[in-house]
């Protein structure tokens, strides 16, 4: 078991005494040491010089009561006990210098002696850990015919250990995740893990946070209620600034970032004050950091560690206090070793790094999403849209199913509630709308169209080429490639069939090329053609 | 090892205390479990840890468990180290049940020890030091050893400080004695003690006995301390018979009347003085051990109190005695061991 040390200041009041009727009042410090139910082995009594003889008979009596107690004396001088400045200095130093052994003590610290200024410094100490203990509060008795000793209090400000104090915190835990998650029930466990990470880093922590995935996985909407829950936990007084870095192109991302002076240059007829001066003491969101130019990076890894700037055409820096959020789809590491991103500021914009999985990866999550969708769309359109229950299932087991894309992510998902809503005036999705933006969604996330799709296109017929298996299409709009790019069939022949060439006697290639086209019902001439 | 169980018994301390003193004698260990069990703060308190230290130092024991809310200790004795020892003792843990703790070892050590006690010697919870050096050792020494205490400073509850020394010079063997009848009474004395205190407390005192007992006035004394370490007040009453000299006790405290001080302590001694009995409710309790290791003893009791009940059954698991009692009622009762 560890040993028991109490850290304490003498109380040149409350301790005070020297005739022999002081042990029928209440002396804090010597009642510690006078507990049945707690044993002190070491007492550092810091005090001040000019109360020297107290700690002296404080120390005597503390022997008397408790040989157990080993007392050491720290003398600690104030300029004036009730200037917090002067305290908190003192105390710190003390706590600076003094060698904590964790493992094998345990350390209270006495918080009832000492000016009120010196009770504040003392506690804030120990919630800041530079005095690694719990507090200790004594008493007097209740009763004068309790005794002198009193009571004490042992309190740990590690506030998990209390369990009504735990319990508000986990609801007010799991209210900033919902709020984090716009109120959506989501069930995809990896998701809610990493909600629940972003909430604990949004509170606790004033640091940048990297948000990757794909278009439409909802950074942006992820950065805006993390705003919000910041000011609500009152961390943020300033406004939510946002920005897409993609936008940003030539001579105004300098400006349209950091401000600049009127006069600048061409066409600067006033003061711009620039986004991140905007986001002062705000939040500032980055969207497609990736895009971000060399110059801009530089002048924005100097604006995160130095909270300063210098707007275009001035002269003095600008101060600018906010939290920064990026969102990027790139692989930012990539872009390091192709030298296209700064990879100092990489590292400090990716401190916290969490990647949005797209919706396809949260299938389970597609229903609540729905049925928030819906909710969203009431509020916009003042018209509450519902599903037929059989046109609900029918789209559901559509969404989820393995080989719907969601592409564009929560836009597919948004943009197919909206129109669908669209195409039901009397408020119900019936089964056939369902079905319609079904095939509208699957046109949406079919392959896109290159120049050999096209080409296949203006060769086969739009039913051929639906009954194509992905497997033929893929094989035949390479053929078809390689045949353009030929003058005859037979060389054409020569080059798709080089290799078995070299092994077979046969070399008819131009025939097993004719007998392949004629499998899709073309011949050269329509290739030439 | 023997298994003791901590919960029963009213003390608590005293089990332990004297399951200390009888592993020590005994050579036997014992675990004690259930400590204090279904008090308010269950587990051993710093004055049991004070008992369980100072054994420890006397005979070298092996200890586990013995630490502040521990419920379940373990102790193996060593051999027991005759000599000079010095123990210092917390306020709350009294210096007198210190010393009982380790006595029985030394009474039948191979070597004389001498004992240095700090602390409290005058406190509410624990028999004052006058019992030990009046009422206890004379009937120890009746029983072969040779034990002198010596107080050189009261010291009061709640500050301590004070000091006494005590010289054993053991026997080879304990011889019982009996305490059969009271016979007459040869002296009898009431002490009102003041520490730091104004004298009109213990004259208050003294009037308000002498009102209940009407003894001549020269039985009557008032002691003024000057150089003990804080405040302190008791008022003791002596009778002092062929047989034995009892004790009896009330502890000044504060916002408690100087009369309600001298009632408990002359309420004891009507008590005591109309039974005649010679063996007081408490010194019952403490005789017991020494006669058992004597083997033989027998004594009249005023009565028997659930503590002695207790502590007949713990000497029983250590002792191959035999402790017959016999109850009287209201006229006391009948201990005989051998």
């Amino acid at each position: 078991m560890n040993n028991n040390v109490v850290v304490g200041l003498l109380g040149p009041t409350l301790d005070r005494g020297d005739e022999a009727d002081r042990w029928n009042f209440w002396r804090p410090t010597v009642s510690i040491c006078q507990h049945e139910q707690m044993l002190v082995d070491r007492f550092d009594l810091l005090y001040e010089k000019k109360f020297r003889k107290l700690a002296q008979t404080v120390t005597e009596d503390i022997r008397s009561v408790s040989p157990e107690t080993q007392v050491c004396h720290h003398e600690i001088n104030f300029r004036d006990a009730w200037d917090f400045d002067d305290v908190y200095s003192g105390l710190y130093d003390f706590a600076a210098e003094y060698t904590f052994d964790t493992d094998h003590e345990d350390y209270l610290i006495h918080i009832t002696t000492g000016t009120h200024v010196a009770q504040i410094c003392l506690f804030l100490l120990t919630e800041s850990r530079h005095l690694p203990g719990r507090l200790l509060q004594t008493s007097p008795p209740r009763r004068k015919s309790h005794g002198p000793v009193g009571e004490y209090r042992i309190i740990d400000l590690d506030l998990s250990r209390y369990d009504k104090i735990h319990q508000r915190f986990t609801l007010e835990q799991r209210e900033s995740q919902d709020f984090l998650k716009s109120g959506i029930a989501t069930r995809n466990e990896a998701f809610n893990q990493m909600i629940e990470q972003i909430e604990h880093v949004a509170i606790h922590s004033h640091d940048p946070i990297l948000l990757t995935g794909p278009t439409g996985a909802g950074k942006s909407q992820l950065a805006r209620r993390i705003y919000d829950l910041k000011k609500i936990r009152r961390q943020v007084g300033g406004s939510f600034v946002e920005v897409n870095c993609g936008t940003l192109r030539g001579d105004t991302a300098m400006s349209t970032l950091f401000g600049h002076k009127r006069g600048a240059f061409t066409g600067a007829m006033a003061d711009r004050k620039g986004l991140l001066a905007e986001a002062d003491q705000g939040l500032l969101f980055l969207d497609e950091v990736g895009e971000l130019g060399l110059d801009e990076q530089t002048m924005l890894l100097r604006a995160v560690e130095e909270k300063a700037f210098l707007p275009v055409g001035a002269d003095r820096e600008v101060h600018s206090d906010f939290q920064l959020i990026c969102g990027t789809n790139r692989n930012l590491s990539a872009d390091v070793a192709t030298g296209r991103f700064r990879e100092d500021l990489l590292a400090r914009i990716n401190l916290w790094s969490f990647d949005l999985p797209g919706l396809s990866k949260r299938r389970e999550d597609i229903e609540p999403n729905v049925a928030y969708e819906l909710d969203q769309l009431a509020g916009r359109i003042g018209k509450r849209v519902r599903f037929n229950k059989e046109a609900a299932e029918r789209f559901i087991k559509f969404a989820t199913a393995p080989d719907a894309a969601w592409s564009a992510n929560f836009r597919d998902l948004n943009a197919a509630i909206s129109r669908m809503a669209t195409m039901s005036p009397a408020g119900r999705i019936t089964v056939e709308v369902v079905d319609q933006e079904i095939t509208r969604l699957q046109r949406a996330w079919a392959p896109r169209l290159s120049s050999d799709d096209r080409r296949l296109n203006a060769l086969l017929q739009p039913q051929q080429i639906d009954e194509l298996d992905l497997f033929d299409r893929v094989q035949l709009v390479q053929v078809l490639a390689i045949c353009r790019r030929c003058k005859s069939m037979s060389e054409a022949g020569r080059q798709l069939f080089a290799a078995s060439r070299k092994l077979r006697k046969s070399t008819n290639d131009a025939d097993r090329l004719r007998k392949y086209l004629a499998r899709f019902k073309l011949s050269w001439s329509d290739i030439e053609r | 090892m023997l298994n003791i169980d901590g919960s029963q018994g009213e003390g608590g301390g005293q089990v332990l205390r004297s399951a200390l003193s009888l592993s020590m004698v005994t050579g036997q260990g014992f675990r004690i479990a259930r400590i204090r069990a279904g008090r308010k703060k269950p587990g051993l308190m710093r004055q049991h840890l004070t008992a369980v230290g100072a054994a420890t130092a006397l005979c070298g024991a092996t200890v586990s468990g013995d630490a502040i809310g521990s419920t379940e200790l373990t102790f193996s004795p060593g051999k027991v180290e005759a000599g000079e020892h010095t123990f210092s003792v917390g306020t709350a843990g009294s210096t007198t049940l210190v010393l009982q703790t380790v006595l029985p070892a030394l009474l039948t050590a191979g070597a004389p020890s001498r004992l240095t006690l700090e602390g409290g010697t005058h406190n509410p919870f624990a028999p004052p030091f006058d019992f030990l050096a009046k009422t206890f050792l004379p009937l120890v020494n009746r029983m072969g050893p040779r034990v002198e205490a010596t107080l050189e400073r009261a010291g009061f509850y709640p500050a301590g400080g004070g000091r006494f020394t005590v010289e054993v010079t053991p026997a080879a063997q304990l011889s019982g004695i009996e305490l059969l009848e009271r016979g007459e009474i040869m002296r009898r004395s009431v002490r009102g003690i003041v520490s730091n205190l104004p004298r009109g407390i213990a004259e208050r005192e003294l009037k308000a006995v002498r009102k209940k007992l009407s003894w001549p006035d020269e039985c009557f004394e008032v002691v003024e301390l000057r150089d003990g370490h804080g405040p302190g007040n008791v008022v003791m009453i002596e009778i002092e018979s062929e047989q034995v000299c009892e004790v009896f006790t009330g502890f000044g405290e504060v916002n408690r009347p100087a009369e309600a001080v001298a009632n408990h302590a002359t309420q004891q001694a009507q008590r005591y003085l109309r039974c005649g009995a010679p063996v007081g409710e408490y010194l019952a309790d403490q005789l017991l051990l020494p006669l058992a290791l004597a083997g033989a003893g027998a004594f009249e009791t005023v009565r028997l109190s659930r503590h002695t009940r207790t502590h007949i059954d713990l000497i029983g698991r250590f002792c191959d005695v035999s402790i017959q009692t016999d109850d009287h009622g209201r006229d006391g009762a009948t201990v005989r061991l051998g």
